[in-house]
């Protein structure tokens, strides 16, 4: 009777755990790799499934200059634009870090780490790219 | 001298007809599947890509699966699973489509205007045709188009035991926002 008591006890803890689970900082999460902006690009462009299976849902460090800020109501994405076709990494930031995004300027040399999501080639802008999300300067 | 000038006509034209079509890299799509039982499985994802063809209305977007953030990563797991959206082989939800009313909208005219859009939504693999409302919001020079509409999952293939016991909606809100 009491090990079932326990048992339920400790069901309800796990599933309450699970229930209150929050992704952490990126700005304390270490990261899986470094990378420089031009150079991830291309290893998109050349092998885009090579590059996805090495950088998909990894937390990358990526070194660039600002190419474009894009700001909405509760957005602000930071681009890094290869100028010779098009291609691009668009990071989307956390909450806490959108300020960092909105100072900003196109031209500045930053460090951001985030969540690599996906790299594919865009019908709409006929051009590759890839996105993240979750990210903040890296300090 | 007429060369010139049908050269600088032609420059002209391509100039008109470059700028009638808009694109964004940072549209907004919102996925809300909360139930009363769950308020956990709502993801946005601001890196979508949006066109729009002033012109003839054509619309589109493309939305990287695994860029729909959740609060919970556990969730955030499930929802790109084989047995979910199964992101590794579906990476992209995509829609084209038309605002059927297009000439009711004046670009270049600040207003708020109610459109209709009609298209095809592929999600998971599977192409659905679908129909809704929106609004197009035309504010000193800019364009942001905004709708909002369920659809229901198993339309897509997309099915599990979490819809089943009432913790995801079967049939979630998708609100999408773009400013061009």
């Amino acid at each position: 009777m009491i090990a079932i008591f326990v048992l339920l006890l400790a069901g309800g803890a796990v599933i309450w755990w699970l229930f209150t689970l929050k992704y952490e900082d990126t700005a304390d999460v270490k990261a899986d790799h470094t990378v420089n902006a031009m150079d991830f690009i291309k290893e998109f462009k050349q092998d885009m499934a090579a590059a996805n299976k090495k950088y998909s849902e990894k937390i990358i460090v990526v070194n660039g200059t600002v190419s474009k800020i894009e700001m909405a109501d509760t957005t602000a994405n930071i681009k890094m634009i290869d100028t010779t076709n098009g291609a691009y990494i668009i990071f989307a930031f956390q909450q806490q870090h959108l300020d960092e995004a909105k100072q900003m300027k196109e031209g500045d040399k930053v460090s951001i780490k985030g969540s690599c999501s996906n790299g594919a080639f865009s019908s709409i802008l006929e051009t590759e790219y890839i996105t993240f999300k979750r990210c903040a300067v890296n300090k | 001298m007429k060369k010139t000038i049908l050269s600088l006509a032609l420059v002209l034209a391509a100039g008109l007809l470059f700028a009638q079509k808009k694109t964004t890299t940072s549209a907004i799509i919102n996925f809300d599947a909360t139930t009363s039982l769950d308020k956990l499985p709502k993801a946005d994802n601001k890196t979508v890509i949006a066109s729009l063809d002033t012109k003839t209305g054509k619309i589109a977007f493309e939305a990287t699966v695994k860029s729909f953030t959740f609060s919970n990563p556990k969730i955030q797991e499930h929802f790109n699973t084989a047995g979910w959206m199964d992101s590794e082989k579906f990476p992209t939800a995509i829609f084209a489509g038309t605002i059927t009313n297009v000439k009711d909208v004046k670009f270049n005219k600040d207003g708020v205007y109610n459109v209709t859009v009609k298209g095809d939504l592929t999600i998971h693999g599977v192409t659905k045709p679908i129909e809704t409302t929106g609004t197009v919001t035309v504010s000193g020079g800019s364009i942001k188009t905004t709708s909002n509409f369920s659809i229901k999952l198993e339309d897509y293939a997309v099915s599990g035991g979490a819809i089943g016991a009432g913790k995801v909606s079967k049939e979630p809100t998708i609100t999408v926002t773009a400013e061009f």
